[in-house]
């Protein structure tokens, strides 16, 4: 027992340290079953956790891979993948979760022999699907697999209008969000993972919620201008208070005006003028953006704060 | 008919309960309600007048306008009357009609050192609101600052027409 728990801390070790030479030879001289359970389980989290030191992993359960061969004393239950980590040892020839791939023909083996020298996978290639290993084919975010259909883990470096398909700019086109966000919904969904492991029923509901979210502020414009500034880094100080007479003095007629309002009709006039008033500040806001004239910007973006309120205090009031 | 109307008189004495318990649990504080519900100093003065002073200040955040005007009595520099307008949460409505009543009989340099804090405290709000109790002391110190422009462009422009008197009799 002694042995096999020191034998684990320095296998950790090696593989923190990224030395894949060592940990190699660790594995090949066990010859206990229950070191390999122990070195499967351990290899899991750690790929988890490491999950750019893809070359370790490759060769390291690649090696495992044979010294199962070698060991035919290993209960048929253990499981062991070079894609997945559900295929079952004695079925890995036909690698049933990865749509018929062979084990022949996973390129590990084929980089096998470059990987054990090296130390590091680049990070700078394509995301690779945490469940089967498969490369982001399709183009677009990548949030969940094209080929095992996992859900994977929010990447905050993916902003709301990638997700879309957009380019960052504040005029979009309407029409194609809706149809966009549902398609999301129905791969992202935490409904349809009812079923699977808690880590990745947590990476559906974080997923599905950033892209509720992303729907949100993009499809309406103040929220919309908020976050192109604020992924241009300028952030709209919300707390300060702001004495501007005219645009105050103006919002203060507006207010008054809908508090006295008693019929629909005039109701509608007020609406149809303020709404009016935001679509100029809108407009204006698209310009000085171009133009990255932030400080006009936030001004612009808070005139249409106030203009939205009072749009929402008509709408109540209707 | 005899257990419905048992019934009704069981659901009129859990109702006559429940309410309080549940505004104890969460929800504005009963001092906010209370200047919500029974609104003090709300009106207007008349903005030209020379011992008004109007405070206009606003929360782009939420979009919150306040008006909070002051009656100053010019000999002794005491504030006499005070008067607010807010559009926006119960929380800044309640600062303002405080910030009116606090103000009050006061003198204009003391009203000065009314700090936020202190009415966040007096109204207990939570953090969330504590810009609404910062929205009440800018109007404050707007308006006065408002009554002391008007003071110093009055006295300007007296002491601009009495030279050109001077000019025209001499």
């Amino acid at each position: 027992m002694l042995n096999m728990l020191s034998v684990f801390s320095v296998l950790r070790r090696q593989f923190l340290e990224n030395n894949c030479l060592n940990v190699f030879l660790i594995m090949r001289r066990s010859k206990n079953c229950s070191l390999f359970s122990l070195l499967r389980t351990s290899l899991k989290e750690l790929v988890y956790e490491n999950t750019t030191k893809r070359g370790l992993w490759l060769s390291a359960s690649s090696l495992v891979h044979e010294d199962l061969l070698l060991h035919p004393g290993i209960p048929s239950n253990f499981c062991i993948n070079t894609r997945s980590f559900s295929i079952p040892a004695k079925r890995f020839a036909r690698a049933s979760n990865c749509r018929g791939l062979d084990h022949h023909d996973f390129p590990e083996f084929r980089v096998l022999n470059r990987f054990l020298c090296s130390s590091e996978a680049g990070s700078g290639e394509l995301p690779r699907c945490w469940n089967c290993g498969g490369a982001a084919v399709s183009p677009g975010p990548f949030l969940a697999c094209g080929l095992c259909g996992s859900v994977q883990p929010v990447d905050q470096s993916i902003d709301f209008f990638q997700i879309f398909g957009l380019e960052r700019k504040y005029e979009i086109k309407d029409g194609n969000l809706e149809v966009k966000y549902k398609d999301w919904q129905k791969k992202l969904h935490p409904d349809l993972v009812h079923s699977k492991s808690e880590k990745e029923k947590m990476f559906a509901a974080e997923q599905s919620a950033r892209v509720i979210d992303a729907y949100r502020t993009l499809s309406k414009p103040l929220p919309r201008a908020i976050y192109l500034l604020k992924l241009e880094g300028v952030h709209v100080d919300e707390e300060k208070t702001i004495t501007d007479p005219d645009l105050l003095a103006e919002m203060m007629d507006i207010r008054e005006a809908v508090e006295e309002a008693n019929d629909s009709h005039a109701l509608n006039q007020i609406q149809t003028q303020v709404e009016e008033k935001f679509e100029k500040c809108s407009r204006s806001f698209e310009q000085v953006f171009k133009m990255h004239d932030f400080d006009n910007a936030i001004a612009a973006i808070e005139r249409m704060r106030y203009y939205d309120r009072a749009l929402e205090e008509i709408t109540k009031k209707l | 008919m005899l257990r419905a109307a048992g019934r009704r008189f069981l659901r009129l004495g859990l109702e006559h309960r429940a309410p309080t318990a549940a505004v104890a649990a969460r929800g504005y504080h009963e001092r906010v309600v209370d200047h919500y519900d029974n609104p003090r100093n709300v009106g207007s003065f008349d903005k030209n007048d020379p011992t008004v002073g109007t405070g206009l200040v606003g929360a782009p955040a939420c979009g919150d306008v306040m008006k909070l005007q002051i009656k100053v009595d010019d000999a002794t520099g005491k504030i006499v009357d005070a008067c607010f307008k807010t559009f926006g949460c119960g929380s800044a409505i309640a600062s303002s009609s405080v910030a009116t009543e606090w103000v009050k009989g006061k003198h204009m340099e003391e009203v000065l050192s009314i700090k936020n804090t202190e009415i966040a405290k007096h109204l207990s709000l939570p953090p969330v609101k504590l810009h609404c109790s910062m929205l009440a002391e800018d109007a404050i110190k707007a308006a006065v600052k408002d009554y002391e422009a008007k003071k110093a462009k009055l006295t300007a422009g007296n002491a601009e027409t009495t030279q050109t008197e001077k000019v025209a009799s001499a």
